[in-house]
């Protein structure tokens, strides 16, 4: 699930200040179960915004909803109408939501809530935590079900390094060592022997590092029905 | 009953459920013959919305005072609270709203409809026959009501005693009814006064609901002669013509088991005698309300169980005694009323009087000369399903068709012909009747464990002694506090929480934070209503707002919130607090003025949003006053901790002081039970003071 927290008021409100009628839209998917940027959100920041605007005598109108993505074409064509009404969007939604919005708007500025910050668990209720990056070349058969990547800050391949502190990172107490986290799993599996085997160099263009991805699924593509009738 | 009160929504249409999530009637509107929304006027009286309250309540009841005292409250049966701890008093609750109400309802009786130019006449002025005019008044039709009696009410205005049934209160009842500009024609026995004939060349249709009048007699040696009175002509000389100089002998026997033999035998008690009952039934079988049967007891009234009357003893014409014989079984295998004897076990009661209530028949004068027929049984002949009779502008309501039950069941067969009415003089195919939707199931045995027991407060009765000597009312009604603490106790079945499956992302928060682990999460939330106690901390909670309650409308309640905030009052120099509290204020009228108070049924409820939402408007702070000790939900203290924590973060980054929001807490030493305790405002005054 993608993990993201609200950007501090004071930039939000730099942000909007300068429109007379702006729409705070809540992303119901996500970063809603992350309490940041659902509909529920959406509607406790457009007070927030009101209560700003008439303490500092800026006209602005305020309203709020949620879609349930913003991600998708047909979530916004359904209410895209009403979205255009709107001088400036705010969303609330991660920044592939922000894009897309912005992509398909037409001349109205979407400007982001959020910060995204990851892809994350929901350790328990109120606690998110970050587990892999996306890197495109997934080893975690190879880590006992650990991703070096995302969670050690140096995403090294060969850990642990030598910052590691009787399990915890160097970076600081709260953070766990990855890598110790890694041999303490496999030596639970029985599998540490994996670890002498020599990985060849993990290829970091399926990253983005190659580029801004794209995935065709052929066939669910509608555009490619013409094709198929040949 | 008028259309726009069967439109009254139970819930949002706005919103899409899972099919398997249908709304349904909490235990005690079910079981209600006029499925009266119980749950809404007790939640109103705790929030001292009593004119409300008794609107809801009238809103299906025409004879609303009436029913508050002497309904037999199928609702309390149904409580699901009685597997708890004891039942809701429903019905007490029911009368102190009434009775709070009672200055509104003088000045806001419901006026004549405009009229559709139909007319009906209704026979008989019991509460099916008021009933059905009640109705149709409001409908529009013409109403004429002939009544063999001088008064209006039937039973209830003749027979029903009066320490049960103060006579003002169905006089209210009737005051609203006539208001709607109901005709009344006293003193007219239709069959000799007036004929059937007569009437329906006047009118469009003609009810006849003549109810239960003519007592049944008994068929044994010596039951002809003096001392031998019949229960009905004897209530109705006590209560109808106020003879409360009736003499009766030293010692009465009362012939029978059920209700209108225990009026009669309490009736006795207190013009003076000493009384006895003979019933054939066990204590079990008597079709007595229990209750009834224990205040009787409580007056010193001997029930003799078991035992059929078999001769009356007479010596030169006066009364010994009751000769009675042992009973062995009162049904038979498939339940029905059919006694068997043992003539050899035999008793002897002395008495000089003996009174016979062994039930009511039809008065059958208004047939003559009419056009209605009677069966070979000599029964009436009618539709079973609108109750049209033989002839096509007759129709028969009540008891009369029927058979003997309670006065709201007398009420809602009145509902019934009303429509059947409405509809065939309108040619008109919209059932008026009843929604019937299912009721909800009985609380699991996990969440029960989890309630906290909290006892029924009762209301008290008048001490035996006296009520033994007196025809006032015998029950004594609440006092605010104690009406407080007792609608309090309701759990709110069936109106608890719903998700729109449109909005639901399945993210389990609910199902985290419910107590009572009512929310089953898969692909989207459903959250059982069994389990459900309402206490709302999953909708204030919900991230995509997908959750909404059955029994609270969220959105209304903060366009109120908004409201109170946006009143001006020039007597107020600077910006007034604002209070939110699960603890009634209408109880407490020494409230500083610069507090705009909202109550609501739990704090639980409250979001963040609505913490936050007021500093849109010109107040010096918010102030949350839970019941904390007294809160019938698990956890709402600490919700609100963190909602609170929540809110005053979010309100940091506006410059807005933190110190802004305070909760009170008020635990036993800071605040006594007493809710009018002028501690509270002691307690409100020092938080305000903190916040200035």
């Amino acid at each position: 699930m993608i993990v993201g927290e609200q950007k501090p008021f004071e930039e939000i409100w730099n942000m909007i200040r300068q429109y007379r009628r702006v729409l705070v839209l809540g992303c119901n998917t996500c970063v809603a179960v992350c309490h940041s940027g659902g509909e529920k959100e959406a509607h406790i920041l457009s007070e927030v915004i009101q209560i700003k605007a008439s303490s500092t005598d800026t006209s602005i109108e305020v309203n709020h909803m949620g879609l349930v993505r913003q991600c998708e074409n047909e979530y916004i064509d359904d209410a895209i109408h009403n979205l255009q009404t709107y001088e400036a969007i705010l969303s609330l939604a991660c920044g592939v939501g922000v894009n897309f919005l912005s992509q398909k708007i037409g001349s109205i500025p979407v400007l982001p809530g959020l910060n995204t910050t990851f892809y994350g668990s929901v350790e328990e209720a109120g606690v998110f935590a970050e587990m892999c990056v996306g890197c495109g070349d997934c080893i975690l058969h190879l880590t006992g079900g650990i991703c070096p990547i995302a969670r050690c800050p140096k995403s090294i391949m060969n850990g642990p390094c030598g910052g590691t502190n009787n399990g915890k990172c160097e970076i600081g107490v709260d953070t766990d060592c990855a890598w110790y986290l890694i041999i303490q799993r496999m030596k639970a599996l029985g599998i540490l022997h994996l670890l002498e085997e020599i990985q060849p160099p993990r290829d970091w263009s399926k990253s983005f590092h190659g580029g801004p991805r794209r995935m065709f699924v052929s066939h669910v593509m509608l555009n490619k029905r013409e094709d198929a009738n040949k | 009953m008028p259309k726009e009160i069967l439109d009254k929504p139970f819930m949002s249409s706005q919103i899409t459920t899972d099919d398997n999530d249908k709304p349904v009637y909490s235990p005690c509107r079910y079981e209600c013959p006029i499925h009266t929304d119980v749950q809404r006027y007790i939640h109103l009286i705790s929030n001292a919305k009593y004119e409300e309250a008794f609107e809801t309540i009238r809103s299906v009841n025409p004879l609303p005072s009436t029913c508050s005292y002497i309904c037999h409250h199928p609702c309390e049966n149904a409580c699901r609270r009685g597997k708890i701890d004891a039942p809701l008093a429903i019905r007490h609750l029911k009368r102190y709203a009434i009775q709070k109400a009672t200055e509104y309802r003088k000045k806001n009786r419901l006026r004549p409809k405009q009229t559709n130019g139909k007319k009906v006449a209704i026979i008989g002025s019991g509460p099916s026959g008021l009933t059905v005019a009640s109705d149709l008044a409001d409908l529009g039709y013409g109403v004429t009501i002939y009544e063999k009696f001088s008064k209006l009410g039937g039973i209830l205005a003749l027979a029903i005693p009066t320490y049960r049934l103060p006579r003002e209160a169905l006089k209210e009842d009737i005051d609203d009814i006539l208001a709607k500009g109901v005709e009344t024609v006293l003193n007219c026995e239709v069959g000799k006064d007036i004929s059937l004939k007569d009437l329906i060349a006047k009118y469009d249709t003609v009810v006849v609901a003549t109810g239960l009048m003519k007592s049944r007699n008994l068929n044994i040696p010596g039951i002809d002669g003096q001392g031998v009175l019949l229960a009905i002509p004897f209530l109705i000389d006590v209560f109808s013509n106020d003879n409360r100089e009736f003499k009766l002998g030293k010692r009465v026997v009362v012939i029978g088991g059920g209700n209108v033999a225990i009026d009669v035998a309490r009736t006795a008690k207190r013009l003076g005698s000493d009384v006895e009952m003979v019933c054939l039934e066990a204590p079990d079988e008597m079709p007595a309300w229990s209750w009834e049967v224990d205040e009787a007891t409580q007056e010193d009234i001997k029930i003799n169980h078991r035992w059929a009357p078999k001769e009356i003893v007479r010596k030169d014409g006066i009364i010994e005694g009751l000769v009675v014989k042992r009973v062995t079984s009162v049904f038979d295998s498939n339940g029905r009323f059919n006694p068997e004897y043992d003539e050899h076990i035999t008793d002897f009661i002395s008495a000089d009087t003996v009174i016979v209530s062994i039930g009511q028949t039809v008065d059958t004068t208004f047939l003559n000369d009419s056009p209605l027929i009677v069966d070979k049984q000599g029964k009436l002949v009618f539709n079973n399903h609108d109750y049209l009779s033989n002839h096509p502008k007759i129709f028969y309501s009540g008891e009369i068709v029927t058979g003997p039950g309670s006065a709201v069941s007398a009420i809602a067969h009145g509902h019934k012909v009303a429509s059947s009415i409405h509809q065939r003089l309108n040619d008109s195919k919209t059932d008026l009747s009843f929604v019937e939707i299912d009721k909800i199931g009985d609380i699991p045995e996990t969440v029960r464990n989890v309630i906290k027991a909290r006892p029924r407060i009762s209301i008290s009765l008048l001490d035996t002694n006296i009520r033994k000597k007196t025809f006032i009312p015998v029950e004594i009604g609440y006092d605010d506090a104690s009406a407080l603490r007792e609608a309090k106790r309701c759990r709110g079945c069936g109106g608890g929480a719903v998700v729109d499956i449109r909005k639901c992302m399945a993210c389990m928060t609910c199902k985290r934070i419910c107590p009572y682990d009512a929310p089953v999460v898969s692909f989207y939330s459903r959250i059982r209503q069994e389990y459900c106690q309402a206490c709302g901390l999953c909708v204030s909670t919900c991230p995509s707002k997908a959750i909404s309650m059955r029994g609270m409308d969220v959105e209304s309640f903060r366009k109120d919130v908004i409201g109170l905030l946006s009143e001006k009052n020039s007597n107020i120099q600077t910006p007034p607090f604002l209070l939110y509290t699960c603890i009634t204020q209408g109880l407490n009228p020494e409230i500083p003025q610069d507090i705009k108070v909202v109550s609501l049924d739990c704090l639980s409820r409250l979001d963040v949003l609505d913490i936050i939402t007021p500093f849109n408007y010109a107040i010096r702070g918010v102030l949350l006053l839970p019941c904390n000790d007294d809160c019938k939900y698990h956890g709402v203290d600490y919700w609100l901790k963190m909602k609170v924590l929540h809110a005053k973060k979010i309100l940091s980054s506006l410059s807005i002081p933190q110190d802004c929001i305070q909760i009170i807490f008020n635990n036993k030493s800071e605040l006594s039970q007493n809710i009018n305790d002028s501690s509270l405002n002691a307690l409100i005054q020092r938080h305000k003071e903190g916040l200035q």
